[in-house]
């Protein structure tokens, strides 16, 4: 018998539980740009950008990640962002490759539209169908050696995020 | 090996290193209800995510088959494996094919729970552990001591010495950013080379066939996306029925682990990219065996968050390593007496039965009564220690006849300076009060 078979014949049945559905009562009311600062990001304006980072580039998309193993600083396009926590959608669409916004040392994201909360964040997700997707809030972080927070683990060492929002 | 209370009693001969070790998950604990009580809903969201994995496990087997036909209609390879031992082939067959000899692999508790690094080593294949907790203890030649925060054990300066032995940091330091900055350049390396990358699950979806891998350090992305081959494991009890539902369990599980509004990368795979072979190992070892039992199935909620480590006064006093097993703490020995009652008989009795672990579960799993269910299962099973057993046989035999109970109150009284020696373990590290000349009914009868 196989393990497959094996597995799911050990699964009796048990009392049915219904799914309870959506979630209600969610809270709304946050603000995306302090979320931002708490996840470590920074928010500018397309001014400030444009001095911080006058070299920033953009990339074709491409099938080798290891190529972008140089880049210093890549911009790119969120979907939207959500308030609750700084957490912006990214899709493999908007990236020249999946390993993009980790690979790089420094990222930028452009940010057009936010919503509320993570629920309101999924119902935008309903017919996303994109072979990889991601919610990346902040720069890579870790605090592995005695909870002391560093910035910069294996992903980017900075995030700053312009709102057009 | 060491029972739980032999353990401890090493990791507490450093008292100021077990004060640091007891404060830091405190300060933890502390984050994780901050970052809850902002959230009016919190309740809400807990009990929301409980119906969620009753409703799961309740049908667990359509879940699992729905999420199947859907990962391999997304191009994923799906693969069952009963126990340990069949994982470990399967994994080592895919890297195998590939022809690789040293691979990446991000923190996931169930391949510590199949020993598959010293399987593949075995087999001549490294693994290079990248979560930076992961690989300091991995150096180390030992096992993550909790299953978030795998180095929570060692001072900043045991990871200057580890760093300066393997990866030739200057002697004496021990700053964290220097550090971290040491461990990023080498894994770079690691990851820039490995065609073969192994990560956990955090979440697999059974309505879209995709899973959800989170992590801080952007480790699992950096091994996964540069690698050909991308193996995925996890226990069959990360299923959860919609992509909706994640809502609900992000929102739940940072906050409950680390305090934070959210883990740094979310990363939902759901085709291999191109070019990519993606891989899914879904692993019973016992799982079905737990859900089978009315007792214990809850525990299979688990989202392994470890708030109920960091909120564990027993834990956070004597190390993860005290509980000998991959995941420690409340949870761990809960879930370990199922997998080897005998060997982890011990894990149960490391409680106070205080219940903090079940009032800070996001999933609402009622953890300190499951302890309470093993230790009456391992009682009648005959496995708890001699001593115990005796004990509690004395115990029941003495509150059960008056007489006997007043003829040994009366004697230990007397001969107080017996419960006052390293006789009796409960008197290590504590202060016995004094004993009363009178018992209260002596006192009683007097007035």
């Amino acid at each position: 018998m196989s393990a497959r078979e094996q597995i799911l014949g050990k699964i009796g049945p048990l009392a049915e539980v219904k799914h309870p559905g959506a979630f209600h009562g969610a809270s709304e009311d946050f603000d995306f740009k302090a979320s931002l600062e708490v996840v470590g990001a920074r928010v500018v304006s397309p001014e400030e950008l444009e001095r911080l980072f006058p070299d920033r580039q953009r990339f074709e998309k491409t099938l080798d990640g290891l190529s972008l193993a140089e880049v210093e600083v890549l911009e790119i396009d969120g979907e939207f962002g959500v308030a609750e926590n700084g957490a912006i959608w990214l899709t493999e669409e908007a990236l020249p490759h999946r390993v993009a916004p980790f690979i790089c040392q420094h990222l930028v994201i452009h940010v057009q539209k936010i919503v509320p909360n993570m629920h309101a964040a999924y119902m935008e997700l309903t017919n996303q169908t994109t072979g990889f997707g991601l919610f990346l809030a902040g720069p890579s972080k870790t605090a592995d050696i005695e909870q002391s927070l560093v910035i910069g683990a294996h992903g980017a060492r900075s995030l700053t995020v312009v709102i057009h929002a | 090996m060491l029972s739980h209370a032999e353990a401890s009693e090493n990791f507490i001969a450093d008292a100021e290193r077990t004060d640091w070790h007891d404060e830091t998950l405190w300060f933890v604990r502390a984050k994780r209800d901050k970052a809850s009580k902002v959230l009016p809903e919190w309740e809400a969201l807990r009990e929301h995510a409980s119906q969620v994995k009753d409703h799961t496990l309740a049908n667990l087997g359509d879940y699992l088959v729905a999420f199947e036909a859907k990962a391999k209609a997304n191009g994923i390879h799906v693969h069952w494996a009963a126990d340990a031992v069949e994982h470990n082939a399967i994994v080592h067959q895919i890297i195998a094919a590939q022809g690789s000899k040293v691979l990446v692999k991000s923190k996931s508790m169930l391949t510590e729970e199949c020993h598959l690094n010293d399987y593949l080593a075995e087999k001549g294949i490294e693994v290079v552990d990248t979560d930076l907790g992961e690989r300091i203890v991995q150096f180390r030649n030992e096992a993550p001591s909790h299953i978030v925060l795998p180095a929570i054990h060692l001072k900043k300066e045991d990871v200057g010495e580890t760093f300066h032995e393997h990866l030739g940091t200057p002697k004496g330091n021990k700053d964290p950013q220097f550090l971290t900055e040491a461990a990023r350049q080498h894994l770079r390396g690691h990851f820039l080379a490995s065609e073969v990358a192994i990560t956990g699950v955090n979440f697999a979806i059974a309505e879209t066939g995709e899973f959800v891998v989170c992590t801080n350090e952007g480790n699992a992305d950096m091994g996964a996306h540069l690698a050909k081959v991308h193996i995925a494991c996890m226990g069959i009890e990360k299923i959860i029925p919609k992509r909706a539902d994640l809502a609900v369990f992000l929102r739940l599980l940072a906050r409950s682990a680390t305090g934070q509004l959210i883990t740094t990368y979310s990363s939902h795979f759901h085709k291999p990219r191109e070019g990519q072979e993606m891989h899914i190992v879904l692993l019973d070892n016992g799982r079905t065996r737990q859900l089978a039992d009315p007792k214990y199935k809850n525990s299979l909620k688990c989202i392994r968050c470890a708030a109920c480590f960091n909120t564990c006064p027993v834990y956070r006093r004597s190390g993860g390593h005290s509980y000998h097993q991959p995941v420690a703490g409340p949870i761990g020995s809960i879930l370990a007496p199922n997998i080897d009652k005998k060997a982890n008989a011990d894990l149960p009795f490391a409680s106070t039965l205080c219940g903090s672990c079940s009032n800070v579960c996001p999933v609402k799993i009622n953890i300190h009564e499951q302890l309470w269910f093993w230790r009456q299962d391992l009682m009648a099973a005959g496995l708890a220690p001699v001593g115990k057993s005796f004990g509690m046989k004395m115990m029941a035999y003495t509150l059960s006849n008056p007489a006997i109970y007043r003829m040994g109150g009366s004697l230990m009284r007397r001969f107080s300076s017996l419960l006052n020696s390293s006789m009796n373990p409960w008197y290590k590290q504590r202060e016995m009060p004094q004993a009363p000349k009178e018992s209260f009914q002596e006192w009683y009868k007097k007035r």
